[in-house]
């Protein structure tokens, strides 16, 4: 478990620029992104802070799940892909070539818009990334699926079916089993691609609420088309469109006192 | 109009026919005799009479009546046959070992002399071991000669249809039945009976008579060696080009490639089969292994593991596009989620792609048995024979001999149908024989669903 520093949880960054190294978990430097001919991200740069849920918002194809994807290479498997700039994670740059990518998605987990559990069980599927980290002790592996269920607060609900197909669960069970499965092996640093847009509003309710314990244990980046959402959850929210970074800035300042026109525009309702 | 009736006559040293064409209009009576027998010979088919006495050395059996007839024949038809079966047994399980052995000791001394490590005390040695060998050989023939002179002490004595005294030796007899005499249930019984002796029996009379035993053997040896052989290497190249091979001009031709092997004629397979397997790969197998044996071929020769490469080879190309189709139906969303969690490439198709992608792996399978066990005309060319003396596995060690030649069901309709000295006779057979080939395509085929509904049903993917 990472080790909490109180004076990181709950301080109010005025200034994100200004974060220390301590404080950083990411840091995210004069980053373009083209797709073949056509660029999608704009040089963005960014700090997201230890601990705390940042929440990228912006109309649709503004490029904020992609942003989101280049914070654990995800975008590696798409052809014709070009990404320069810097994602630093412990003042590294993931993009240089000796980095293991495997290793980075172990330090960054992700969870997707749609619940992708695999045709498993739910332990096989709670305990995958530990196998394959070669972990087959019996013990170790009850240990974690429990733990990890329970932190994503579905234990009560399969604790007596376990060895029951995933694929029997709900979709929010789902949902968070598959965030479940993502912090058993115990990343740094947590991406949600709108992990709740394919769900009810009670399966929602229930994410969001886990969302805001996760962060004790995970630095939480969201992406999330839902407004009310990122003003719920996060406690900084990045403004994005069309490829560009606009504001960023702490949840409070940006929702209530837009520094931008455009990030006014959009919060109101005028576009999106 | 006027019908005819095909009447199988049998009693074939008497009338050459084993069918003749009767018309109606010519036949004045029929009569049904309860007595009459019917007798299935180990040669020369089938024998219609009426008994009439045993002959036990040479002395007729004094009989009251056709009841204590019926019992004494009854009693020494199961004396003789044990002893047929006894000395069937002892020739071709203790003496066809012996004489593996004595082979593979002239062949291990061979194999000496070409290395030059034949020292007299080796020589001393095989000699001993050879001499040992033929010496319970000798012993094993005097018993297989006394078995069958006990059986071949009696004969029957038969009234014809003519009306003449017919003498049969009881050891070429192997069944002895009163058809008219039997009630249903018998008659049930009889057929079955029947059945059992056409898929457990040896052929006997270049394959007109008997069973096929070694041909439904062969034909599921080879299929299932094919199976082992093209899964992996079709899966194998099917995961290549689907997931690592670039998407260029170069892959996209030898997917063309790929797909149009399965449109060359078989026979082509089989030549190809003939030319490099037999030829150039088996010959050199024996010029670096068993260069003792040369010039006869080891594997060399048409064998049973060329043709399961040939059929393999054949049957590629249903397997490949099969399991690209499954690979490229698991979605990207289940990929994805296992890199998140750190898997790399290698992992994620290990771990979850090939899983889910097992029934269609399986069903190229499937295809691919369908394909290959009825395959028969490159099966002619590497490795299939009218009549295999031995089966691909028997009980000497290495116990699997894949350089053996093997019978297979399809060539055996073919070559009962067409090749056998008596095709009238053997009509019956080919029938039988092709329908039992179906049933047996057919159960490997049920077999390869059942896993594959088993797996479909494990790795249900998500319906999005």
């Amino acid at each position: 478990m990472i080790a909490i520093d109180p004076s990181v949880i709950g301080a109010k960054n005025t200034d994100l620029a200004d974060l220390t190294t301590q404080q950083t978990a990411l840091e995210i430097r004069h980053l373009n992104l083209h797709y073949g001919d056509k660029q999608t991200l704009f040089d963005v740069s960014m700090k997201i802070p230890k601990n705390q849920v940042t929440a990228f918002i912006g109309p649709s194809g503004c490029g904020k799940s992609t942003l989101l994807r280049c914070i654990n290479r995800m975008n590696d498997l798409v052809d014709d892909c070009n990404i320069d700039g810097e994602v630093l994670l412990h003042g590294h740059n993931i993009y240089q070539k000796q980095v293991d990518v495997a290793a980075l998605r172990r330090t960054v987990g992700m969870v997707f818009q749609r619940p992708n559990p695999f045709p498993k069980s739910i332990y096989e599927n709670v305990v995958y990334g530990l196998r394959l980290q070669g972990i087959n002790n019996r013990r170790e592996l009850n240990d974690a699926a429990e733990r990890s269920l329970r932190e994503a607060a579905l234990w009560n609900e399969v604790k007596d079916r376990l060895h029951d197909s995933a694929l029997g669960l709900s979709g929010g069970q789902q949902q968070r089993l598959v965030i479940a499965r993502a912090i058993a092996i115990e990343p740094e640093v947590l991406l949600l691609d709108e992990p709740t847009s394919a769900l009810d509003p009670i399966s929602t309710l229930i994410i969001e609420e886990l969302i805001t314990e996760l962060k004790q244990h995970f630095t939480v980046v969201i992406v999330t088309h839902n407004m009310q959402q990122a003003a719920r959850v996060s406690d900084q929210t990045a403004f994005m469109y069309m490829g560009q970074l606009i504001e960023y800035a702490d949840t409070d300042t940006l929702f209530t006192m837009p520094a931008k026109r455009q990030t006014e525009d959009y919060i109101t309702g005028r576009y999106g | 109009m006027v019908t005819r009736y095909l009447v199988k006559t049998g009693n074939r040293e008497l009338v050459g026919l084993d069918f003749r064409w009767i018309l109606a209009t010519n036949i004045r009576s029929r009569i049904e005799p309860k007595d009459i027998a019917i007798i299935e010979r180990s040669k020369n088919g089938f024998f219609y009479g009426f008994p009439v006495a045993v002959v036990e050395n040479g002395q007729r059996l004094p009989t009251t009546d056709k009841q204590q007839l019926a019992q004494q024949l009854a009693a020494n038809i199961s004396r003789v046959s044990t002893l047929v079966d006894e000395a069937k047994s002892l020739q071709k399980h203790d003496i066809g070992n012996i004489n593996y052995q004595l082979e593979q000791l002239r062949l291990d001394e061979r194999a000496d002399k070409l290395n030059g490590s034949l020292t007299s005390a080796k020589q001393h040695a095989y000699l001993a071991q050879t001499e040992a060998l033929q010496q319970s050989y000798k012993i094993l023939e005097q018993a297989l000669f006394e078995l069958r002179a006990q059986a071949s002490r009696d004969s029957i004595v038969m009234l014809d249809m003519s009306g003449k005294e017919v003498s049969l030796k009881l050891n070429t007899v192997l069944d002895l039945t009163y058809p008219n005499q039997l009630n249903w249930l018998q008659k049930l019984a009889q057929w079955g009976s029947g059945l059992a002796k056409f898929v457990v029996d040896d052929p006997r009379e270049a394959n007109t008579e008997g069973g096929v035993f070694p041909a439904i053997f062969g034909t599921v040896f080879m299929v299932m060696l094919m199976a082992v052989i093209v899964m992996p290497f079709g899966v194998v190249a099917a995961i290549y080009l689907h997931e690592y091979a670039s998407k260029g001009p170069i892959t996209k031709i030898i997917r063309i490639a790929v797909i149009n092997l399965a449109g060359v004629p078989s026979i082509v397979y089989g030549v190809f089969g003939l030319g490099f397997f037999v030829y150039m790969v088996g010959g050199s197998i024996d010029n670096l292994f068993y260069p003792e044996a040369l010039p006869t071929p080891t594997f060399g020769s048409p064998g049973v593991l060329w043709s399961a490469l040939t059929l393999a080879i054949l049957t590629l190309p249903v397997v490949i596009v099969s399991t690209e189709e499954g690979l490229s139906r698991i979605p990207s969303s289940i990929r994805q989620g296992s890199l998140a969690l750190g898997a790399t490439k290698a992992e994620t198709l290990w771990r979850i792609v090939l899983p889910m992608a097992s029934p269609a792996i399986m069903t190229g399978l499937i295809l691919a048995v369908a394909r290959a066990a009825g395959e028969v005309a490159p099966l002619m060319l590497v490795g299939v024979v009218k009549l295999a003396p031995t089966l691909p596995v028997d009980l000497n060690f290495p116990f699997v001999h894949l350089e053996r030649k093997f019978m297979h069901l399809g060539f055996h309709i073919y070559d009962v149908g067409f090749q056998s000295p008596n095709v009238e006779a053997a009509r019956p057979l080919v029938y039988a024989t092709s329908f039992l080939l179906v049933t047996v395509i057919v159960a490997l085929n049920l077999t390869a669903i059942g896993i594959r509904n088993h797996l479909r049903e494990k790795y249900r993917a998500l319906e999005s």
